[in-house]
C-alpha cells in the first residue's frame, strides 16, 4: 500500500533521513521504533507532505505522493496524529474534532455520520464536547487527537506515540482503538517507545536508528531480536546491524 | 457627572470604531504572523475614495462602504497575491519592511492625484447630535459606531460559524496542526488578508466622516492601530475590542478632565504599565514555537 524507496529529508541542515526504505502492507500494523532522534516522527512527517523529501520515491497505492501537498495526502486516505500539539487550543473539541473533516465539509451527511461514529469511538469527543482543547489534560488530548484523524476514515493512519501521556487505561482503550480499527481493514503505522506495547500490538516491526532503517521483519522476529536491545542500550556504537537493501525489505515485511 | 457620562459614552463610541479598523490588523497578524504596516494607508485609501464617492454622487459616506468593503476586499486579495505571498516564508522584518514601502507607494499616489489638503466628508447629519437626557450623542459618531459594531458582528460571525472562518481560526492557532486536517496555508493566508482589508473598506469610509486626514495621516493612524493590537495582544480579536476601548476611553477621559494633548500619551502610558505585567498583551497567547 505505502512504500517509500530511499528517501532523504532533512530540516535545511543536511538530512535526517538518511535513504530509508518502508514497506506498508495492506491491512497491517507497522511499528517503528529506534531510540530519540532516530528520525521516527520525521518519516511520518515525510509521509504525511509536512516535509517535502530531498530524494527519494514515496507511493501509496502505486501512486508518487512525495511531491504533494498535505490536503492531497489527506485525500489519498493517509491521515497523520503528530507526536505533540495537533490541536488547535482555543477551539472546543467538538470543533477541533469537526476540523478533521475538514476535506468533506460539503457532504453535511457524511460529517454528520463520522462525527456520530467518532463520538462512538471515543466518548471523550462527546462528553467534554464544549470544553477548550487547551484545557484538556495531555491525555485526554491525546484521545481527541486520535478521533480528530478517524474523521476522515483514513485507509492509512500515522500514529506517533499515541501511548505518550496516557493512564493505563486509556493506553488499554487506545490499543483497543488501534486493533478494531486494523480488524475492520484499516493499515496503521505507529511509531512507539514503548516498545513491548507497540510491536505487541504490530504485526510488522521497524527499527530505525541514526536516520537508517536497520532491521525489519514480522513484529514477533524483530521483538526477539538479540540486536534490538543493544541497539537501545548500547547508544552510538550499537554493532552494524543486518540492514537489508531496499528489496529485501519488501520481502521481509509483506511475509 | 453628566461630563463623565458624557466621556464615557463617547470613549466607547470612538472605541467600537477604533476596534473595527484594529480588527484586520490583529486578524492578519494572526493568520500570518504579518504586521501590516500598510492598514492604515488603506484607511486613509477608502477615506479618500469615499470621500470622492460622496463629493461626485452625494452618496452617504458611511453607506459607501457597501461598496469599498468588497472592493478592499478584492484589493486585498490581489495584495497578498502579488506583494505579500512573496515574503511569507522570510523574516517579519522582510514583511515590515515591505508593507511599510507598499504604505509609502499609496502615501505617494494618493498626494499626487488628490493633492496634500485636509478632507472631510460632511454628510448632512454631520454636527447634528442626539441628546439622551443630559448625554448628546454626535450622529456621525453613533453612525460609525453601528456600522462599526454590525461589521464586528458578521466577522464574528464569519470566523465562528463557517468554514471558512474555522480554517483561519485554526491557521491562527497552530499552523502545522491545520495543515494535517488539510487546510492549505496560502488559501486561508490570502482569505485573512482579503478579510483584514475589507474591514479597512468600512474602518475608512467612517473615517472620512469622523476625521479630517490627508495622504500622510496614514501614520498617525498605523501607530494608533498598533498600540490597540500589542496592548490587547497580538492577533487576538477580543483583545482588539478591549485595546480600543480602553483607547477610547483613554482619549476622552483625558481630555474631559485633562487636556486633549495628553490623551495619547496617557494611552501610551496604559500599554507600557501593561505590558510591563503581561508582555503577550492582555488576551495575547505567548507563541508557541514547538507546535509541531
Ligand atoms: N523541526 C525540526 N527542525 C530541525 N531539526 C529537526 C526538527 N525536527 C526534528 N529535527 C531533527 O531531526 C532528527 C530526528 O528527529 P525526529 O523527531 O524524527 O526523531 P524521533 O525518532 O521521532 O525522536 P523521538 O523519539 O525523540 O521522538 C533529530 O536529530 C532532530 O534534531
Ligand atoms: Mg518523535
Amino acid at each position: 500500500m505505502l512504500s517509500m524507496k530511499a528517501v532523504f529529508a532533512g530540516y535545511g541542515g543536511g538530512n535526517v533521513l538518511q535513504s530509508v526504505d518502508l514497506e506498508c502492507a495492506e491491512q497491517t500494523i507497522t511499528c517503528i521504533v529506534g531510540p530519540n532522534g532516530a528520525g521516527k516522527s520525521t518519516v511520518l512527517r515525510v509521509i504525511s507532505g509536512l516535509l517535502r523529501p530531498s530524494a527519494g520515491e514515496i507511493t501509496m497505492d502505486g501512486e508518487a505522493i512525495g511531491d504533494q501537498a498535505p490536503d492531497e495526502i489527506l485525500r489519498r486516505g493517509i491521515t497523520q496524529v503528530p507526536q505533540s500539539h495537533a490541536l488547535f487550543p482555543a477551539m472546543s473539541v467538538h470543533e477541533n474534532v469537526l476540523m478533521g473533516g475538514y476535506l468533506i465539509r460539503k457532504n453535511r451527511t457524511l460529517l454528520r455520520e463520522r462525527l456520530d461514529m467518532v463520538k462512538d469511538r471515543v466518548p471523550l469527543v462527546a462528553s467534554r464536547a464544549g470544553d477548550h482543547a487547551g484545557n484538556l489534560s495531555g491525555g485526554q488530548r491525546r484521545m481527541v487527537e486520535i478521533a480528530r484523524c478517524l474523521m476522515l476514515d483514513p485507509k492509512l493512519i500515522l500514529l506517533d506515540e499515541p501511548s505518550l501521556g496516557l493512564d493505563p487505561r486509556s493506553l488499554a482503550g487506545v490499543a483497543d482503538l488501534i486493533h478494531a480499527l486494523h480488524q475492520e481493514g484499516t493499515t496503521v503505522l505507529l511509531v512507539e517507545q514503548n516498545v513491548r506495547l507497540g510491536l505487541g500490538l504490530a504485526t510488522h516491526g521497524v527499527v530505525m536508528e541514526g536516520g537508517k532503517v536497520r532491521l525489519t521483519g514480522t513484529a514477533a522476529a524483530v521483538k526477539d531480536d538479540p540486536e534490538i536491545a543493544s541497539l537501545y542500550l548500547g547508544g552510538t556504537k550499537a554493532p552494524p546491524l543486518n540492514s537489508p537493501p531496499a528489496g529485501q525489505g519488501t520481502e521481509t515485511t509483506s511475509v | 457627572m453628566t461630563q463623565f457620562l458624557q466621556a464615557v459614552v463617547l470613549g466607547l463610541l470612538i472605541g467600537g470604531v477604533y476596534a473595527l479598523m484594529a480588527s484586520g490588523l490583529t486578524l492578519i497578524f494572526g493568520v500570518m504572523r504579518i504586521i501590516n504596516i500598510a492598514q492604515g494607508a488603506f484607511l486613509i485609501l477608502v477615506a479618500m475614495i469615499t470621500w470622492w464617492l460622496w463629493h461626485e454622487t452625494g452618496i452617504d459616506p458611511i453607506l459607501a462602504s457597501v461598496i469599498t468593503a468588497p472592493l478592499m476586499f478584492g484589493f486585498g486579495w490581489v495584495v497578498h497575491r502579488l506583494l505579500i505571498s512573496r515574503v511569507s516564508g522570510e523574516s517579519s522584518s522582510m514583511s515590515i519592511l515591505l508593507t511599510f514601502g507598499f504604505a509609502m507607494v499609496i502615501e505617494g499616489v494618493l498626494d499626487i492625484t488628490a493633492g496634500n489638503r485636509f478632507r472631510s466628508a460632511t454628510p448632512s447629519y454631520f454636527d447634528e447630535s442626539f441628546r439622551i437626557g443630559s448625554v448628546s450623542l454626535p450622529k456621525a459618531q453613533v453612525f460609525g459606531f453601528l456600522a462599526a459594531v454590525l461589521v464586528l458582528a458578521a466577522l464574528y460571525y464569519v470566523l465562528t460559524r463557517t468554514w471558512t472562518g474555522r480554517a483561519i481560526r485554526a491557521a491562527t492557532q497552530n499552523p502545522s496542526g491545520a495543515a494535517l486536517v488539510g487546510v492549505g496555508a496560502a488559501g486561508t493566508a490570502a482569505l485573512a488578508f482579503a478579510l483584514g482589508s475589507a474591514t479597512t473598506g468600512v474602518g475608512g469610509s467612517i473615517l472620512s466622516v469622523l476625521y479630517p486626514f490627508f495622504p500622510a495621516s496614514h501614520y498617525d493612524w498605523i501607530s494608533r492601530l498598533l498600540g490597540i493590537v500589542v496592548l490587547g495582544g497580538m492577533g487576538s480579536l477580543p483583545g482588539a475590542l478591549i485595546g480600543a476601548g480602553i483607547l477610547g476611553l483613554a482619549e476622552t477621559l483625558t481630555a474631559t478632565y485633562g487636556s486633549l494633548s495628553w490623551s495619547t500619551l496617557v494611552f501610551y502610558v496604559v500599554i507600557m504599565v501593561v505590558l510591563l505585567i503581561r508582555p503577550q498583551g492582555l488576551f495575547g497567547a505567548r507563541l508557541r514555537e514547538d507546535a509541531a
